[in-house]
């Protein structure tokens, strides 16, 4: 028997208390996780799109807006894939590849995939890990000459390095990495999409990015599965740079002027503004958490030392110190911490996990990073909450237990 | 050991004015004696033992324990005291509801740094002295209060004491039982030379004391 034994049985004792106890400080450790979790992968697909997307101008309908890009709404507004033709045709400077798309999101097994269409001969395949995974094709000439500020860094202009898909039977398709782990998949085998069999040609390398989470397939039987023939959700156009300097984006408003035409530089803004909010989001949680849990914690132990007065006046009475009475107190209350932040941990980061790819089309990954920080917020919350209750019981008359005469 | 009081007073301050429970109190106590404390309701029996037990301080007058002044000692002395001479026997028992028999008997010696094994074999020495080593691994709620009593006994003896201070150990028992306990407890001051004060109403209790106080509005009569 030691004071650590003794505040462990008493722990175990009022364990169907300390669910209430618990519940403010886990479910705020959990909130607080689960933005981080998406946040950072969030953070990081903005990095990686920028840096693999290849693109720089998105076409996309009126009245759309990013996020129906990214999250592949059924409703979401589509245009006509002719404005590709209109735009090849009017011999516009700058324009060095375009590669429209249609995305959906569509249900395989029960899970929810969004079908991307493509085609093959135009799509951009920029990203180093596409290549990765074997998928090379004729290369991309640019129409204007390499950065010269980039030559001067050392590195040569990508877009010159850039290969498309050549080719995609009807039959075929490929499936992003999580995709493929989430429903099984392996190439070669066969997948059923929209009642039509596919052979899946290629499971993409991981990326890290939304293509992750996507089955990409012909853009025309696309368009015949989803019933959305000749419409597309968007163009990626692949621009001068110099030409976006000299208004190549005007120049394609006045030839598609019912679109919305935005440049890779504002789409990351907006995402960052978004990752920023967030961020304010999880830190307005941070001083919720503080203020609640810190209560939360605190109204449990005091009613916990209310309960226990003869307990710990009989401690009190054959000599136990108020500092050893101080410290059995705050050592319950950093149990309490450690237990709420695990469970806080692991409830954030699989809500992140189950809730990101639903909403976000983000596959999240645990961060192993947050449980430090779960713990220290979860435990510094506890005993902050407990400091007062440590102190009455401190002041508690050792002889409680005895009456007087 | 040597218990003297001298000159005790303990008044308490009450909206109605101050109350003296205390008055001029001197007596002293020496090694191996059992002193009964009687007297009616409000006399200031216990008062008279929580100012022996350090546990409230006294107005004026001191209270030497050996040679140690338990009337000006701090808390943290007074903790010290405690856990190195005094054993407790209350009328509640006031054992701990989630430690088991041979638990409370450790628990005094929870913040002491004898070795693990050691405890557990002196506590199971005491239950088996109070008739309860088959009960060890048994919670509070599992025992009659006869048995409860006696491992609270048990506990007051782990920290091998010089004196044990005993309100009302009978109150909670019927007539047998109690003389079973008063039994126990006039062995253990027999036998290991442990003082006993003990505050009662019981006649038969006071019977036990071959030292008898009796107080009245907190004189000695």
């Amino acid at each position: 028997m030691n004071v650590r034994k003794l505040v462990w049985l008493e722990f175990k004792y009022h364990k169907s208390q300390l669910i209430s106890g618990l519940l403010a400080i886990t479910l705020g450790v959990a909130v607080i996780v689960g933005i981080r979790s998406i946040s950072v992968v969030s953070e990081k697909a903005v990095a990686i799109n920028l840096d693999n997307l290849g693109a720089n101008i998105l076409v996309l309908p009126q009245g759309s807006n990013v996020d129906n890009y990214y999250t592949a709404d059924i409703d979401a507004p589509t245009f006509p894939e002719e404005y590709v033709e209109l735009i090849a045709t009017s011999s516009l400077a700058g324009v060095d590849n375009m590669s429209p798309k249609l995305t959906r999101r569509i249900s395989i097994n029960g899970q929810k995939i969004v079908l991307t269409g493509i085609l093959p001969k135009s799509e951009l395949a920029s990203k180093p890990i596409w290549q990765n995974s074997g998928l090379f094709g004729k290369t991309l000439k640019a129409s204007c000459g390499p950065n010269p500020s980039n030559e001067s860094l050392g590195y040569k202009d990508e877009k010159l390095q850039r290969k498309s898909i050549d080719s995609l039977a009807p039959d075929e398709c490929l499936v992003g990495y999580s995709a493929a782990r989430r429903l099984n998949l392996k190439e070669n085998a066969a997948i059923v999409i929209e009642g039509k069999t596919f052979r899946i040609a290629k499971v993409i390398t991981e990326t890290g990015t939304i293509d992750d989470d996507r089955i990409f397939a012909h853009l025309h039987i696309v368009q015949n599965l989803l019933g959305i023939k000749e419409q597309i959700s968007a163009i990626e156009i692949m621009g001068c740079c110099n030409a976006i300097t000299e208004g190549l984006l005007g120049k394609l408003r006045n030839i598609l002027p019912d679109t919305k035409i935005t440049t890779i530089g504002q789409i990351v803004s907006t995402q960052v503004q978004t990752n920023k909010m967030m961020n304010k989001v999880s830190f307005v949680f941070l001083l919720i958490i503080l203020f609640v849990g810190g209560i939360s914690i605190g109204n449990f132990m005091w009613a916990n030392v209310n309960e226990r007065r003869k307990e710990i006046g009989m401690f009190r009475m054959i000599g136990f110190s108020k500092g050893i009475i101080y410290r059995m107190l705050l050592a319950k209350a950093f149990i309490l911490g450690v237990i709420g932040g695990i469970i806080g941990y692991i409830i954030g980061t699989g809500a992140a996990m189950w809730l990101g790819p639903e909403f976000a089309n983000l596959s999240v990954r645990p961060l192993p990073g947050l449980i430090l920080v779960s713990l220290l917020i979860s435990v510094a919350v506890s005993l902050i909450g407990a400091v007062i209750p440590a102190w009455v019981a401190g002041k508690i008359d050792p002889f409680i237990n005895m009456q007087e005469g | 050991m040597n218990l003297t009081i001298t000159n005790l007073c303990k008044q308490y301050h009450h909206a109605d004015g101050p109350v003296d429970a205390l008055k001029n109190v001197n007596f002293s106590v020496n090694k191996g004696d059992f002193v009964t404390i009687t007297g009616s309701s409000g006399s200031g029996k216990t008062t008279l033992l929580l100012c022996l037990a350090g546990l409230i301080k006294s107005t004026s007058g001191t209270i030497l324990f050996n040679d140690f002044r338990i009337d000006s000692a701090s808390d943290k002395q007074l903790s010290g005291f405690r856990m190195n001479n005094v054993g407790f026997v209350m009328q509640s028992f006031a054992l701990i509801p989630y430690l088991t028999a041979i638990e409370n008997v450790m628990l005094p010696l929870a913040v002491s740094n004898i070795d693990k094994a050691q405890k557990y074999n002196r506590a199971l020495e005491l239950l088996k002295l109070v008739g309860l080593e088959n009960r060890k691994n048994h919670l509070p709620k599992e025992l009659s209060a006869g048995q409860q009593q006696r491992v609270a006994i048990a506990r007051a003896l782990i920290n091998k004491p010089t004196l044990i201070l005993a309100d009302e150990p009978t109150g909670n028992l019927d007539p047998a039982l109690s003389i079973e306990i008063l039994d126990l407890l006039k062995s253990i001051n027999q036998s290991q030379a442990i003082t006993i004060l003990m505050v009662t109403h019981s006649p038969l209790a006071s019977q036990y004391g071959n030292h008898k106080i009796h107080l009245t509005d907190g004189c000695l009569s």
